[in-house]
């Protein structure tokens, strides 16, 4: 009988071990954390808008339709490489893309919204950062998908890649 | 002699890693004047992990992000915020992760307790083994 419960460490330790290799093999970026803010209701916010001359108010933005929130900067390279997936968010009919400027100069980010194209429907200004802390953020760009009941309901962390911009893709299809 | 002198090392380790005073990021222009209020935010940011470099606390990091949450947690310690709610604003954005030290709940229950089973299991086996050995 003793000697059938020593088997009882051998398989705990065998489980540990399996558990171990399913992460290893498993294919994730062990770096990208889980947002902690989805499926609930979208931060609350006031920033002054960049296009227009008035400020964006976001209880009044979010919960009419599926938006895109892209943070972004001139100063970041990846938020340069994604730039062109953005641009074909904005295509789609159904969704509206908003981009949060994240400590940034503002000539800068107007200039740079000239050469490259300016996707975003509304760009609130996040000078000292505090918008991006209460979103969550950690590291710029981040998109996030609200769906049409102000709900976050998917985070992106890093710069969109084809895979992840076909991934995202199909979650605004789920979402429609 | 050669047991001296390992003594020796060890309690020298033991005083480097308990002892030491880490390099601290603060600035000195968001250190605040009221010294109780600062040594809050300094225990506080110790239990805060920098969310870029993951193994730092926002009191040793001078990752950009780290210095925003510093100042935060100082402006909310002014605004006479206590502890546990500048802890539960920080995790209700960036999920238990941001803390160093994980909380006691039912997900973490085998983080917790797992080690001390299995220093029950060992010590078991340990005897057991004595036991059976001492027969022979």
């Amino acid at each position: 009988m003793k000697k059938k419960l020593l088997i009882i460490p051998f398989i705990i330790f065998s489980l540990v071990l399996l558990n171990f290799f399913y992460l290893l093999l498993k294919e994730r970026n062990p770096s990208e954390l889980p947002s902690n803010l989805l499926n609930k209701n979208v931060p609350k916010f006031e920033a002054l808008s960049l296009l227009k001359n008035k400020n964006f108010v976001s209880s009044q933005e979010f919960g009419n339709e599926i938006v895109l929130v892209n943070f972004f900067a001139t100063w970041c390279k990846p938020c340069r490489d994604e730039h062109k997936y953005i641009k074909l968010f904005s295509n789609e009919k159904k969704i509206r893309v908003i981009g949060i400027n994240y400590k940034d100069n503002t000539k800068k980010t107007i200039k740079w919204l000239k050469n490259l194209g300016n996707p975003y429907s509304d760009i609130p200004v996040d000078k000292n950062g505090r918008i991006a802390i209460e979103w969550g953020v950690y590291g710029i760009p981040e998109t996030f998908i609200v769906n049409s009941k102000g709900i976050i309901k998917y985070r992106h962390v890093g710069a969109i890649t084809k895979t992840s911009y076909k991934k995202i893709n199909l979650i605004i299809k789920e979402m429609e | 002699m050669m047991i001296n002198k390992i003594f020796l090392i060890a309690i020298s380790i033991f005083f480097v890693q308990f002892f030491s005073n880490n390099p601290l990021a603060v600035e000195p222009d968001e250190i605040l004047h009221d010294q109780k209020q600062e040594l809050r935010a300094r225990n506080i940011s110790k239990n805060i992990r920098c969310m870029i470099c993951q193994n730092q606390s926002i009191d040793e990091s001078n990752a950009p992000l780290a210095k925003d949450l510093r100042i935060l947690i100082r402006n909310k310690i002014k605004d006479g915020d206590k502890d546990e709610e500048i802890y539960k604003f920080l995790t209700d954005r960036y999920g238990d992760f941001i803390l160093l030290k994980p909380p006691l709940k039912l997900t973490t229950l085998a983080l917790w307790f797992l080690p001390f089973i299995f220093f029950a299991i060992g010590i078991f086996i340990v005897f057991f083994h004595n036991k059976k050995s001492k027969k022979i």
